[in-house]
């Protein structure tokens, strides 16, 4: 009935569509989407420098406490490092060559028969920009519906109050902030002597989007960086060499114990490493790339060769182009923009959060600082607590950690008890045959309060965030114990640890 | 408008449910077993529903009702609902009668007993809406406005501690304990005033498992604090080998000042159109075909033509799926406009009019909107149903539409395409 009564009138209105004597509706642009480069340094309330997690989520939060805000990005898609080249990228790879190494390597005893496994690397690449792209418009969606103004261009301090903008459309504009934010972030740190040309010597940008597989491949650098990166390359096909320069591999966060347990594992799926060795020289004029590597303790010198080198020895400030010193702003010996506890830099006006200053450079902390830098500008107070900051390297099996680790408090005289559960005592690891990896909990030994979680093992990325609201809360592994876990899931584990700590693990 | 109603039962349905369960955990506090009665306060019927009017209790004070029995009917400034049981009841006492008006949502409206309860001995329990607003109006904390003072003994973990300090540094415990106290308070069978007296080391002053051990005696009796120092200072970015510029004063928060939104104040836009030229329209059809078509008929297809592609009202803000598309760039195809839901209201203007030969205006007072829909605002659609001709003038009559001041221009070119359509060979909207 509703039907048959709305298809006349349908008919009726398009007829009159046609109909040129319909008062016309004037379209009126919108003005307050166009953005106003015309207008010479309009004053905001607050100006971003930088669109990526640290930039982004202040200038929305910004938008969201009624600041009037602009950011700027010069990328030309919002999201900085950790969306266009960095965690986001990586995380597609990471996944779809996992899966594709799976479907090589481990469907028989799971009862799964393939046929050809091919791997189709141009659609690999076409998924992961698919979700990198995904995602940044998302951002400029939250952007759009926040009213933070994003100004696509080149930020430079012309004076302290106003930050000159060379378009990337061309042309030039300048804004001028009661506030602003330095959020540049950081930038690979090239190895003195390669030079990089993200074909043939990469950094972790270039590792995103090789267009073949290489046949051999060499790491600088064993961090989380690196042992990523490797690991995809390794699961497409290519035989992977880490070298690096410390006796431990996954950089200095990471627990001991579990550091060796992660090298064994990933030398297992055909990884190779070089630990405790210097990289003296490369030479890339080759057909291959030669380096010139020497034992850290005085070993015999070696050189490698391989098609690809990736140099993930770590990431630095970015402040180039910036002009600091037009602001009369300070870094430190390691380029970090120099702040206070608040965030503030020498002019108590400009602030400065993200890799570009101090502390890990980790999106989730940036994201921290990028919220409680608004609230120090809009309420007087914020905080982000340093002492428990999670990180994760995905590889196969994930690492993850929070709160200090084994060797920390050995080195500071730390009292502690250790109490570890491993996966191959844990059904939902069992049924999924993926028992590699264990959980490890430090506690106080009198008071039985939390001072550290290392987690090696399927999915411990989800994981630890068990461990970091347990260790925010000030919670003892007991707490954690009585705790109830579902079953069947990995997170028993986790609790079956804390049971280990504060007294015994009942399955183990 | 179906969904619509749908929706509006829906989430009644939901309200009361949220009623019930107030009701339930009240009566969960209220330990006597004979005091079953609960109150029945006002529900919201949408998210943004702060007050409406009571139209009829469809139960009277006594009646036993069944779940699913309409209890009564809300107006609100967009519709009026019925709200039904959630469960069966009787409905003991009615405090907001017929016709009130402006009603907060949360105010008790009537209690509500239990079926087979004898109404005359229950007790009517006490108005918490009004205790409870007021409490929120001093800015209590909420969860001790909540709170019953004393007797509460399902949440003894929390309210153990809750006794003031006989000491001079614990604040009372404001959270359920961790469970590992619990258990050493329990084995240990510690009491308030023992809690109170221990010192806590945890995050927001919480008490930890450490502290209950030190107070015990069973390990070192600094050792929670110094780990609480620790971790303090682990909380910090280590920024003490670097040069920190001198501390300038922090800026100050800068008051956002947003302007309060404007009332929105309405506006009517007013414009005279002649109907004569549909009327000679009926006329011929009704010759030629011999049927007659109501001019409700020709109105309602004129607003279903001139609603659509409105210009957006001045204060318009765009969904987020427009936002998302202006992101992807697919927002270059659509102009900004958006259809229209107005109806105009028409009013006969006498026959002194200029316009023309215009036979005798049936004199009447009858708004053509009232029978197009019950609404004399706007609705959802607006249903052609066949109808008399109304007392509407020939001639002139004048459309006039009430809208907010920011749909200014919208009604304006509403009303002017109206107008066309109207005048000008309305034949089209019919054939």
């Amino acid at each position: 009935m509703m039907a048959s009564r709305l298809i006349p009138r349908t008919a009726v209105r398009s007829g009159f569509r046609t109909q040129s004597s319909l008062p016309t509706v004037t379209t009126s642009p919108l003005s307050r989407w166009r953005r106003g480069y015309a207008s010479q340094a309009e004053e905001k309330d607050l100006v971003i420098i930088g669109g990526g997690v640290a930039g982004y989520v202040a200038a929305i939060k910004a938008g969201q406490e009624g600041l009037k805000v602009a950011c700027i990005e010069k990328r030309g898609a919002l999201g900085g490092t950790c969306l266009n080249v960095g965690c986001i990228p990586s995380k597609s790879l990471l996944n779809n060559s996992h899966l594709y190494h799976q479907i090589l390597h481990d469907t028989k005893n799971r009862g799964i028969e393939v046929g050809d496994v091919k791997l189709n690397l141009k659609d690999m690449m076409k998924a992961k920009d698919t979700s990198v792209t995904g995602l940044t418009k998302g951002i400029e969606f939250l952007f759009k519906k926040n009213g933070v103004e994003y100004i696509k261009g080149t930020g430079s301090f012309a004076n302290e109050h106003e930050v000159k903008v060379a378009l990337t459309d061309g042309g030039e504009t300048s804004v001028r902030g009661k506030n602003i934010l330095i959020a540049t972030g950081s930038e690979a740190t090239p190895f003195p002597g390669l030079e990089i040309d993200e074909k043939r010597v990469i950094t972790s940008t270039g590792a995103l989007s090789l267009d073949k597989v290489p046949e051999k491949m060499i790491v600088i650098g064993g961090g989380i960086i690196g042992l990523e990166m490797g690991s995809v390359w390794s699961r497409l096909g290519a035989k992977v060499t880490v070298v690096e320069f410390l006796n431990q591999i996954g950089g200095p966060g990471m627990d001991t114990e579990i550091a060796k347990q992660a090298q064994k594992l990933l030398k297992k799926q055909g990884m190779e490493f070089k630990l405790g060795t210097k990289v003296v020289s490369g030479e890339s004029s080759g057909e291959l790339v030669k380096l010139e590597v020497d034992s850290a303790k005085g070993g015999k010198p070696e050189t490698l060769e391989a098609d690809v080198v990736l140099v993930a020895i770590g990431r630095r400030p970015y402040t180039a182009g910036l002009g600091l010193e037009n602001a009369g702003l300070e870094v430190d010996d390691r380029g970090r923009v120099v702040i206070d506890s608040e965030y503030r830099t020498k002019a108590s006006h400009i602030r400065c959060i993200g890799d570009v200053t101090f502390g890990p450079m980790l999106a989730h902390k940036a994201e921290e600082e990028a919220v409680a830098a608004i609230e120090y500008i809009k309420k007087g107070y914020g905080h982000v607590n340093y002492g428990v900051i999670p990180s994760v390297m995905y590889t196969h099996p994930e690492v993850a950690w929070v709160g200090q680790n084994e060797q920390e408090l050995k080195d500071k005289k730390i009292p502690y008890k250790i109490g570890t559960f491993p996966f191959s005592a844990n059904s939902r690891a069992k049924t999924n045959l993926d028992t590699d990896g264990m959980v490890k909990m430090l506690a106080d030994p009198e008071t039985d309060r939390l001072l550290g979680c290392h987690i090696i093992g399927p999915n411990a990325g989800e994981m630890i965030a068990e461990a970091t609201l347990a260790l925010e809360y000030g919670a003892s592994t007991e707490d954690i114990a009585r705790t109830c876990h579902a079953h069947p899931t990995l997170a028993e584990a986790f609790k079956e640890a804390a049971m280990a700590t504060y007294s015994k693990a009942i399955h183990f | 408008m179906a969904s619509f109603a749908t929706a509006c039962r829906l989430s009644a349905r939901l309200a009361s449910r949220r009623v019930a369960q107030d009701a339930s955990v009240r009566g969960l506090r209220t330990s006597a077993a004979s005091r079953a009665a609960q109150n029945f306060t006002m529900p919201a019927l949408s998210p943004t529903m702060t007050e409406g009017n009571i139209a009829t209790w469809k139960v009277k004070e006594g009646d036993e009702f069944a779940a699913g029995d309409v209890l009564l009917e809300i107006e609100t400034d967009k519709a009026s609902m019925d709200v039904e049981a959630q469960d069966d009841g009787i409905m003991m006492k009615i405090f907001a009668a017929d016709g009130s008006k402006a009603v907060q949502v949360g105010t008790r409206i009537g209690v509500l007993a239990e079926p087979g309860d004898d109404i005359s001995s229950l007790e009517i329990p006490a108005d918490e809406s009004k205790s409870a607003q007021q409490g929120a109006k001093k800015e209590e904390a909420p969860s001790q406005s909540g709170a019953p003072s004393e007797a509460a003994p399902q949440k003894k973990a929390a309210d153990s501690s809750k006794r003031k300090t006989s000491g001079q540094k614990a604040p009372p415990q404001k959270y359920p304990l961790y469970p590992s106290v619990e258990h050493l308070v329990k084995e240990h069978k510690l009491d308030e005033a023992a809690l109170s007296e221990i010192t806590p080391t945890g995050p927001q002053g919480r008490l930890l498992k450490g502290d209950v051990l030190a107070y015990l005696g069973s390990i070192t009796e600094s050792r929670p604090a110094d780990i609480k120092k620790r971790f303090d200072h682990n909380s910090h970015l280590d920024l003490s080998n670097i040069k920190i510029a001198a501390p300038a004063a922090p800026p100050k928060a800068q008051k956002a000042a947003a302007p309060e939104a404007p009332v929105p104040e309405d506006l009517l836009v007013v414009l005279p159109i002649s109907l004569a030229s549909v009327i000679e329209t009926q006329k011929k059809i009704e010759a030629s075909l011999g049927t007659f078509l109501p001019l409700s008929t020709f109105v309602a297809r004129a607003a279903e033509v001139a609603n659509d592609e409105l210009p957006l009202p001045s204060n318009y803000k765009p969904s987020a799926n427009e936002l998302f598309n202006q992101v992807l760039g697919l927002d270059k195809v659509d102009p900004k406009v958006s259809r229209g839901l107005y109806i105009p209201q028409i009013t006969a203007v006498p026959p002194t009019s200029f316009t023309g030969v215009a036979p005798k205006p049936k004199p009447s007072k009858v708004d053509i909107i009232d029978l197009l829909s019950g609404s004399p605002k706007k609705s959802a659609k607006p249903a052609a149903q066949s109808l008399g001709q109304p007392g509407i003038s020939a001639g002139t009559n004048t459309f006039s539409l009430k809208v907010p001041k920011s749909e200014e221009k919208r009604a304006q070119v509403f009303l002017a395409r109206l107008k066309t359509v109207l005048e000008q060979d309305p034949g089209r909207l019919v054939l």
